[in-house]
């Protein structure tokens, strides 16, 4: 039997962005969700656990990372979580490894590299007992 | 000796009237410079945001680009294939300017703050480098790094200085014709402005003016030449320099004539003790 598709949250406000993510990540094997609001983010990743979470700073309703504190108290943080943001200045970096991303990428990331990463995180957490 | 008060001017008379007349003077000028600062002011924020925003669709429009190229939709043909590359590096190109222009205002703005760590010049050099030798022999250009490695680290923002000296060899490279060299070398010098570390980045290109060596630190500033034409930048890479350098308590000075080529040097002081 196959291995089940790594699923992926696309926290990310911009419709045009998403779509994109979306095409990216499903083309090459993954289930995708996507939102843009807290609530919604939240709900999602809380009742589908999320292997990696894509996680924009400044969604429509609020700091992106406050979806990393609601879910931590849910229990339901994400296996991976990683900042794409448009800032990667030293303090958004120190924020976002503070709230537990794993990395913080400046968008536009390759897609190559993005891929990459993906892979090697999520081959990272299925060895972990 | 006796002071001028404007509250209790020592004439009388005439004079009262004519001291008022001042007085609202400037007082109306220290207003219109508030509201020109002001205004200026909103003008760098609106940058800031619209320079921030910008990157969203840009973000979308390389990474449905990139999805295309890596064949994840399907095999494409090599013309195809070079389109679509066509699209990824412009796409590029205007995300690092739009950076730029963020920066710029962020600079602007007194945004900007500086994260200090001791590091060594020489692996940032080296680590340039290797991102700009395939740009300068794909020129014909020889770039060449001279930097000891055990040159004293210097302490200051290390990804604030890989900018400065990126851009100043971004631009040697742009206006160096080919054939050219560019290089890079860095020293320690105990001189009038005390203990600091002497960055020099130097072409054979084709030189600025002795009268516009101030005008290329400004902002939006291009010596109109047919070379500075067809460079792609925004005007601003030399500003940002200028700023970055500033916050670090350095100096930024070029060194040129029209055709001798041209040698920008920075100096970052060492911390006393």
């Amino acid at each position: 039997m196959a291995p089940p598709r790594p699923h992926v949250l696309v926290a990310e406000d911009n419709q045009l962005v998403c779509d994109a993510m979306r095409v990216l990540f499903e083309e090459t094997g993954h289930r995708v969700s996507a939102a843009g609001h807290i609530a919604e983010i939240v709900d999602i990743a809380s009742s589908d656990p999320v292997d990696l979470l894509l996680l924009d700073l400044g969604l429509a309703d609020g700091d992106g990372l406050e979806v990393l504190s609601a879910l931590r108290e849910r229990d339901a943080l994400p296996r991976v979580s990683v900042a794409l943001t448009g800032r990667d200045d030293a303090e958004t970096i120190a924020r976002c490894t503070a709230a537990g991303c794993r990395a913080v990428l400046l968008k536009p990331v390759p897609t190559r590299e993005l891929l990459e990463m993906v892979k090697g995180w999520i081959e990272e957490v299925n060895r972990e007992p | 000796m006796q002071r001028l008060e404007p509250s209790a001017p020592p004439y009388g008379g005439p004079a009262d009237g004519r001291t008022e007349s001042i007085e609202a003077q400037l007082i109306a000028a220290h207003e219109r410079i508030a509201e020109l600062e002001a205004r200026d002011s909103l003008k760098t924020q609106f940058l800031a945001n619209i320079s921030h925003d910008l990157r969203t669709p840009l973000t979308a429009v390389i990474t449905h680009a990139e999805i295309m190229r890596d064949g994840i939709l399907g095999p494409l043909s090599e013309r195809q294939l070079d389109s679509i590359t066509g699209i990824i590096n412009g796409g590029r190109q205007l995300i690092e300017q739009v950076g730029e222009i963020l920066t710029y205002a962020r600079g602007a703005a007194n945004q900007l703050t500086l994260t200090r760590s001791r590091f060594s010049l020489a692996e940032v050099v080296s680590q340039l480098s290797a991102l700009n030798d395939s740009l300068a022999s794909k020129k014909g250009l020889a770039l060449i790094t001279d930097v000891p490695a055990e040159l004293e680290p210097i302490t200051g923002d290390r990804e604030k200085v890989a900018h400065i000296v990126g851009n100043l060899v971004g631009n040697a490279i742009d206006f160096t014709p080919t054939g050219g060299r560019v290089w890079v070398s860095a020293r320690r010098v105990d001189g009038p402005y005390g203990d600091e570390c002497v960055v020099e980045v130097g072409d054979t290109g084709i030189g600025i003016d002795p009268q516009h060596h101030e005008l290329v630190f400004r902002e939006f500033a291009q010596v109109d030449s047919s070379a500075s034409r067809q460079h792609h930048g925004t005007g601003l890479g030399l500003t940002i320099a200028r700023k970055l350098v500033d916050l670090h308590g350095g100096r930024i000075w070029v060194e040129s004539a029209l055709g001798q080529g041209s040698r920008f040097y920075f100096a970052i002081p060492y911390p006393p003790g």
